[in-house]
């Protein structure tokens, strides 16, 4: 059982042709947002997401080696060095703030969202634990109770950098993965009541989210303000029709939408691509997800199990959610859309997670083609 | 190893068809977004990419049917601001809105207000003249101002102010055409506007690597009118003076018609508006408290100056429907001018039915019942023919229908739908239902011209910019209503009620003229002069070439009697276009005799009594020395009246033998209801000189009783038939 069979190509191609689209759209979308920001310097975006897909590449390449079970030993240390990396976003000199959010580390040449570490660490940490402890799971306090006070803290650190869309990851990620490993529907109903209203709450507390539901409601009485970008957005993937204005002749990336290579690439490629590269790009995640959730069942063990659906379930709901938003089906939060948002180390921990689900495949038993 | 157990597999299921239906869901939506709404969005996001500034289109001009300019666009400058770049470029928003108020005239903190939207594209003012424009465009660049644009743009000017506004409309400060012709006719006035299609970005700067293309406005199309300007004018002045003498308290409405294509010559509703200023506030209204755009406000410009009488009040016809009625029992053979008849009390459903006159005119003939309008001869008339005849002649004369005429909100009137044996009687005459003045216009035409019912237009024809002709509006006979024999006969009927009936104010020597008067009750039974006066009419009799038709809405005067007010209006309105059109005057023996010969007065002034004496009498006037009067060798030295003043034949000219030191004064005397040798008799009586208009009996006079006068001075006085009803 322990001899290693190849990986999964359904997987692996999807991965690389969402790369390679997803690098292609950031150059597209960013061309001009580059060239009138950055003077005139149209390939920075391009130049800069270059270099990370490689490393992102070889980063998969070698994570897809290890042997995934030598991880779990490692997962509490790294919920740990999560945490303290979370709150170090906060302290001015290593964090820094951005549109009034702390949600970046910057050590010397390298800055990233303690966030992406953050996601890693709560899918090994949740899998590994519950891989031993899942007999437990049924019973409230001594099972599922120590879970929700992780995720409680991960939500209040998240929560102190005002990064919402992490937490609506997190959460949700480890709450999947906590459904997978058997807890109790019951238990579920019952936590799902302080959620809402931990939801509302934070929607309340903070009025820049309210204005976000108001702007989601009615996109068009906000076109000034808050609802600026979601018309933006859906005047973007409007104008595409079935088969798109042409790759590269997207007009809405002209400053219409902010930062077009960011959480809105998804209306970019939309408007240029048109509904069949829309489609093409769902289904290409829809069969991503398809896999992923086939590797879950066909583990060896509960733990490459867990860690597959945690990972399937990081880039689905993701996906769902950017979309969701940029075509104004829930209020704006701002997702980016794997593979496809600008971002060079968020995308080499994406590629990480790719070879961990990869090396899951090794040792899975079923038809790999 | 154990692998994942059977409940982690069941939920891992669960998930995959969770997911999958959760990015169906979003594929749909996208579908949504893209293929149903797509070209919407498409749309939207086309305007904001190249949201530029328009080159506005020149809007063609509507001319009469002369090629006489009724309606102009005259070249205006458009000041607007892209507040994105402004504020892009750091420049000193304070400066810019201190120095545009300055040059503008406007409120600084408006103009600041402006420049500081976040939108792409303000208009700062709209439509300057050209020299404020210069001042801008030199501030700009003199100082090397961005963001602020000098654009051309057109204004609507209506040189003739309120001739035929109703017709004419206007336009809003789009000029887009929301009124009258500006409105119906906007798809050619309009012409398309022209782009500057630059691709901007969201901060209205032009996109890299684009291409600039230029979309040249397309000027609008000319619109020409049937309306004639001249004729427009006369009938305009026709109903101010009415309205005037006869002190009509809810306007009045006219309309002049060519019989033989239903063009429309003239249409005039009172009160009526300046479309260059077409939301200015009505006659009592006070200026300070009125706006002109609210919804109060428009209102009452709809109820009153906007408010086209001619299509859409509608009214009792009276007795001016004899015309139909009698038209359908001489199509129908049910009686002939020579039958003979009598107006006596007929009673109908147990109501009684006399003739306006207290004695009735007793056994006539059908035609003499038409010229003395007596309802008793059309009630038997409508029997003998029975309700169905009788009503699908009003159905084929067009009463139940909108004529189609090419103005909006055109209304129809309340008609019998199941008419009873007393609707029918007193429809005979013309009361108890209602129709729009363009109806009954249309019906005298069609008797006027044949026989057939023609479809009244105002729209000759549409020439493009260089002139050609684009579209020609030709008449359209809706059908056949009478005969060519039966519409002789009622023009001949027609010319007798002017020229020996109740119509006789309508009189004009040399012209015949053929009507019918018009006295109609309306609903307000209380209210001062609650009725309605008209006259319809057309000429010359035998070969009609104008219809016209002249409506006073509650004259608070007595008499009140369409013969008596209305009838001097058409038939004066008549002769100006007839003279207008140069149709020659063919003088019957009875006009001859009542026309007097007029004479301008001859200067005779520095000679011999003796001398003034020879010279006048060869005018045939008469004159009365003032003075030396026996000495023959005294020499004039003033006359009244004065040289090249028109007179009556035999008038009495004063003349004055020295300077006088007093004018000889005299006291007019009370002219009214007298005789023209009345009249003429009692002003030379004094030593004063007439001049007749009209005739009948004394109706105004130009200098009012008891007033002192020199002697030897003109009064102009207007007569008119008394016996109209």
């Amino acid at each position: 059982m322990t001899n290693k069979k190849p990986f999964d190509f359904w997987i692996f191609a999807t991965v690389l042709v969402l790369l390679c689209l997803g690098t292609i759209m950031v150059f597209s979308s960013s061309a001009a947002y580059a060239y009138n920001t950055f003077h005139g310097d149209t390939y920075l975006f391009l130049r800069k997401q270059l270099q990370s897909a490689p490393i992102g590449l070889v980063a998969m390449i070698v994570v897809m080696n290890i042997d995934y079970r030598k991880l779990g030993k490692w997962s509490s240390i790294l919920v740990v060095v999560s945490m303290v990396l979370l709150l170090m976003a906060r302290i001015p000199g290593i964090g820094r703030e951005t549109k009034g959010a702390w949600r970046w580390i910057y050590i010397g040449p390298i800055n990233f969202q303690p966030s992406e570490i953050a996601k890693l660490a709560v899918i090994l940490f949740f899998s590994y634990s519950l891989s031993k402890r899942k007999d437990q799971l049924k019973y409230f306090y001594k099972g599922l109770l120590p879970y929700l006070m992780i995720i409680g803290v991960y939500v209040a650190l998240l929560m102190f950098e005002k990064h919402l869309s992490g937490t609506i990851v997190i959460a949700s990620v480890a709450c999947v993965i906590l459904f997978c490993a058997g807890a109790r529907i019951k238990h579920f109903i019952l936590m799902s009541i302080p959620a809402i209203l931990g939801v509302v709450a934070a929607i309340i507390y903070e009025p820049y989210r309210l204005d976000r539901v108001r702007a989601f409601l009615d996109p068009w009485k906000y076109k000034q303000d808050e609802g600026w970008q979601i018309v933006q957005s859906l005047l973007a993937i409007g104008s595409g029709g079935l088969f798109g204005r042409g790759l590269g002749k997207s007009l809405q990336k002209f400053l219409y939408i902010p930062e077009p290579h960011n959480d809105f690439i998804f209306s970019v490629m939309a408007e240029e691509l048109g509904y069949i590269g829309v489609f093409t790009v769902l289904l290409l995640f829809l069969i991503f997800i398809w896999r992923g959730i086939k590797i879950a069942m066909n583990a060896p063990d509960a733990f490459g199990s867990f860690i597959a659906i945690g990972i399937t379930t990081l880039i689905a709901i993701q996906v769902i959610i950017n979309v969701a938003v940029v075509t104004s089906s829930m209020p704006a939060t701002g997702m980016p859309l794997p593979f496809f948002s600008y971002g060079g180390t968020s995308l080499v921990f994406l590629m990480c997670g790719m070879g961990v689900l990869l090396n899951i495949s090794r040792y899975a038993n079923y038809e790999r083609i | 190893m154990a692998g994942p157990s059977i409940q982690t597999k069941k939920r891992l299921l669960f998930l995959l068809f969770f997911f999958t239906a959760l990015i169906a869901a979003l594929l749909v939506r996208v579908a949504w977004i893209q293929v149903v709404q797509g070209d919407k969005y498409q749309k939207l996001a086309f305007e904001q990419q190249t949201q530029d500034r328009i080159i506005s289109p020149r809007r063609g001009t509507i001319y009469d049917r002369n090629g006489k300019e009724l309606a102009i666009s005259a070249s205006v400058e458009t000041i607007s601001a892209n507040p994105q770049v402004i504020k892009k470029t750091k420049q000193n928003i304070d400066g810019m809105a201190e120095k545009l108020s300055e040059i503008l005239e406007m409120d600084k903190e408006t103009v600041l207000k402006k420049l500081k939207k976040s939108s792409r594209y303000e208009w700062i003012k709209r439509k300057i003249d050209k020299d404020v424009g210069d001042k801008v465009r030199k501030w700009v660049q003199d100082e090397k101002i961005q963001g602020i644009y000098i654009d051309e743009d057109t204004k609507r000017f209506y040189p003739n102010r309120n001739l035929a506004a109703h017709v004419i409309g206007f336009t809003n400060t789009d000029n887009d055409g929301i009124f009258g012709m500006e409105k119906v006719m906007e798809k050619y006035l309009k012409g398309v506007p022209g782009k500057i299609l630059s691709e901007v970005d969201a901060g209205g700067l032009e996109v890299p690597f684009k291409e600039e293309k230029h979309i040249e406005a397309q000027d609008g199309a000319n619109v020409y009118l049937t309306i004639d300007e001249t004729i427009q004018y006369f009938a305009q002045k026709a109903m101010d003076k009415a309205i005037a003498d006869n002190n009509v308290l809810n306007g009045a409405a006219a309309i002049v018609m060519d019989p033989r294509n239903g063009e429309i010559l003239a249409l005039v509703s009172k009160p009526d508006f300046d479309p260059n200023d077409p939301r200015g506030a009505p006659a009592g209204v006070d200026p300070a408290t009125w706006k002109g755009y609210t919804a109060e406000d428009v209102k009452l410009l709809s109820e009153t100056v906007w408010r086209n009488k001619v299509v859409t009040d509608t009214y009792e016809p009276g007795s001016t429907f004899k015309a139909i009625t009698s038209s359908a029992g001489l199509e129908e053979g049910a009686i002939t001018p020579e039958s003979p008849v009598n107006d006596f009390t007929v009673t109908v459903g147990g109501r009684k039915i006399n003739c306006w006159k207290p004695n009735a005119h007793g056994n006539e003939t059908f035609e003499q019942g038409v010229f003395n309008s007596c309802n008793p001869v059309f009630v038997r008339l409508a029997q003998g023919l029975g309700i169905d005849k009788f009503y699908s002649y009003i159905k084929a004369f067009g009463f139940y229908d909108k004529t189609g005429i090419d103005l909006p909100g055109e209304a129809t009137g309340i008609i019998h739908k199941r008419p009873s044996e007393v609707d029918m009687a007193v429809a005979s005459f013309g009361q108890r239902f209602t129709i729009t003045p363009i109806q009954l216009i249309t019906a005298y035409a069609a008797i006027a011209n044949g026989g057939k019912l023609i479809k009244p237009h105002l729209v000759k024809e549409v020439t493009d910019v260089e002139g050609n002709v684009i579209k020609k509006y030709e008449p359209e006979v809706v059908r056949r209503v009478i005969s060519k024999q039966t519409s002789d006969t009622v023009k001949n009927i027609l010319e007798g009620v002017v020229s020996k009936g109740t119509g006789g104010n309508a009189r004009v020597a040399g012209y015949k003229v053929a009507g019918k008067t018009g006295t109609s009750e309306t609903v307000d039974t209380k209210t001062k002069g609650r009725y309605i006066a008209s006259f319809s009419a057309f000429a010359p009799a035998d070969n009609p070439v104008v219809c016209v038709l002249v409506i006073l809405d509650h004259p608070n005067t007595y008499p009140h009697t369409g013969g008596y007010i209305a009838a001097p209006v058409a038939g004066k309105l008549v002769e100006d276009i007839l003279n207008y059109l140069g149709i020659e005057r063919q003088y019957t023996e009875d006009d001859k005799k009542l026309l007097m010969q007029e004479v301008p007065v001859p200067d005779v002034r520095n000679v011999t009594i003796e001398e003034a004496r020879k010279i006048l009498k060869e005018k045939g006037l008469e004159y009365k020395v003032e003075g030396d009067a026996n000495n023959k060798d005294a020499v004039i030295m003033e006359q009244t009246p004065k040289p090249n003043a028109s007179v009556l034949e035999k008038s009495v000219i004063i003349l004055y033998t020295h300077k006088p030191a007093k004018d000889v004064m005299v006291r007019v005397p009370d002219l009214s209801n007298k005789t023209i040798s009345e009249a003429t008799q009692t002003l030379n009586d004094v030593g004063l000189n007439i001049k007749v208009n009209g005739m009948g009996n004394a109706f105004a006079q130009s200098i009012a009783p008891g007033k002192e006068m020199r002697k030897g001075e003109i009064v102009e006085v207007e007569f008119r038939h008394l016996d109209t009803e």
